[in-house]
């Protein structure tokens, strides 16, 4: 599991669902929307630090900041290792927030010709990250 | 309705151990007590049945006292309304299911609630017949009815389900749960399932060396409400994988396995057997609904 910790820095609420905003630092700030309010869980609340956890095999790997892509959370990294299996490679990422595994299809990991060094952009669904305190 | 303060010095295989414990169960209350083997949790019932002496200590029951060993106020275990129910069913091996409930009466007390019982548990087939005939499953229902037949206030339950395959486990639960409503009891388990501890009670006391360590709601202290992941389950893992670049961990949550993709960091300190937390989104599955 990729775990980061930051601050909330905002909480968008419309009936039991919440859009959060979790600061990881300057430059960084990571969206997830949960089926909680700060009415039912307490750990929302503005600048409150909590952690963002997700899984590896939910990031998307991309080489250019595609515009036209529904993915809101995008950070900027560099291929620091990459571990080929039969099917699945995996990645480690050094990104200013630490590093990001990404575990993603041999197949694609060819094609793309990804290779140590190289400049990525790792993205990551809002409804694929959750929160913990 | 049960308030009960308990100090016993207990031998144990690690030497002695001071069994110190605060009970302050509500009338009508579903407990479980959890924790390690030699916790004390059997200690616990034999002295709430009047089966194993303590140091010093109260028990009241109500409006009752049975237990303060300040005012020497001890009753006996026939005088406290109590139903017990083991691991092993100890039922009289030579006679019938019905002889082994109507065994359990009182003098002069009312027969009819062996036949309310017999039918309440489902045992109107079995109940002529010897207990060495009878599945593990069924003996132990004969053995609930049994502890039922005094019309306890209190039933004791002893991990009763443990030796018992998942699905008989599963019917029995429904029969506790029915007794226990029916007849208004306030119920003590031993469990280590924590499946059966979430479906079951309404409180949970764990118990460690002894001591109550922690108290609360099972489904609070079995899974983490301190994640937002909202299809969360509590189950055993018994297989550990690697395949290529990743972990397939397989779980049994219920009677169900799941297999979990993971890291190598997720799995570090993880080992057959261990309990944990499985975690997913809201967003992630899907429902598909089963044709009739």
């Amino acid at each position: 599991m990729n775990v980061f910790s930051g601050h909330i820095s905002d909480i968008q609420v419309n009936e039991s669902l919440s859009m959060v905003s979790v600061r990881i630092n300057e430059h960084v700030t990571l969206k997830t929307i949960v089926v909680e309010t700060p009415e039912t869980a307490s750990y929302l609340k503005i600048e409150n630090t909590v952690e963002v956890l997700f899984k590896e095999t939910e990031v998307i790997i991309s080489k250019e900041d595609a515009l036209s892509i529904s993915i809101q959370n995008k950070i900027t990294a560099t291929i620091k290792g990459v571990k080929k299996g039969v099917l699945l490679s995996r990645l480690t990422l050094k990104s200013e927030i630490g590093d990001i595994i990404a575990i993603i299809a041999t197949e694609v990991l060819n094609k793309m010709m990804l290779v140590e060094n190289q400049e990525v952009i790792a993205m990551i669904k809002v409804n694929e990250i959750m929160i913990s305190r | 309705m049960i308030k009960a303060h308990i100090h016993k010095t207990l031998s144990n295989a690690n030497g002695k151990m001071l069994l110190d414990i605060q009970l302050n169960i509500k009338k009508g209350q579903f407990i479980t007590l959890y924790g390690p083997s030699g916790a004390g949790k059997t200690s616990t019932l034999r002295i709430l049945a009047g089966l194993l002496s303590v140091d010093k200590g109260q028990i009241i029951i109500g409006n009752k006292t049975w237990l303060n060993t300040e005012k020497k106020i001890n009753i006996t275990p026939q005088e406290r309304k109590i139903g017990y129910v083991f691991q092993d069913y100890a039922l009289f091996p030579n006679m019938t299911v019905r002889k082994n409930l109507e065994f359990a009466l009182e003098k002069h007390q009312d027969k009819s609630i062996v036949q309310e019982l017999i039918t309440i548990v489902a045992l109107e087939e079995l109940q002529d017949r010897k207990p060495e005939t009878l599945s593990g499953g069924q003996q132990q229902r004969v053995a609930l009815a049994r502890a039922l037949v005094r019309k306890p206030e209190i039933l004791l339950l002893d991990e009763p389900l443990s030796a018992l395959d998942i699905k008989m486990r599963t019917k029995l639960q429904d029969y506790i749960l029915k007794v226990h409503r029916q007849y208004e009891l306030t119920t003590i388990l031993v469990s280590h399932d924590v499946g059966e501890i979430i479906k079951m009670s309404d409180e949970i006391y764990c118990l460690e060396d002894g001591k109550i360590s922690k108290q609360g709601n099972p489904s609070a202290i079995f899974t983490n409400d301190k994640l937002s992941g909202k299809f969360q389950f509590t189950g055993e893992v018994i297989a550990i994988a690697q395949e290529e670049v990743v972990y397939i961990v397989t779980v049994l949550i219920g009677n169900n396995v799941v297999k979990i993709i993971a890291q190598k960091s997720e799995i570090i300190d993880l080992g057959i057997g261990d309990k944990v937390i499985v975690a997913s989104k809201a967003f992630n599955p899907v429902l598909l609904k089963i044709e009739k």
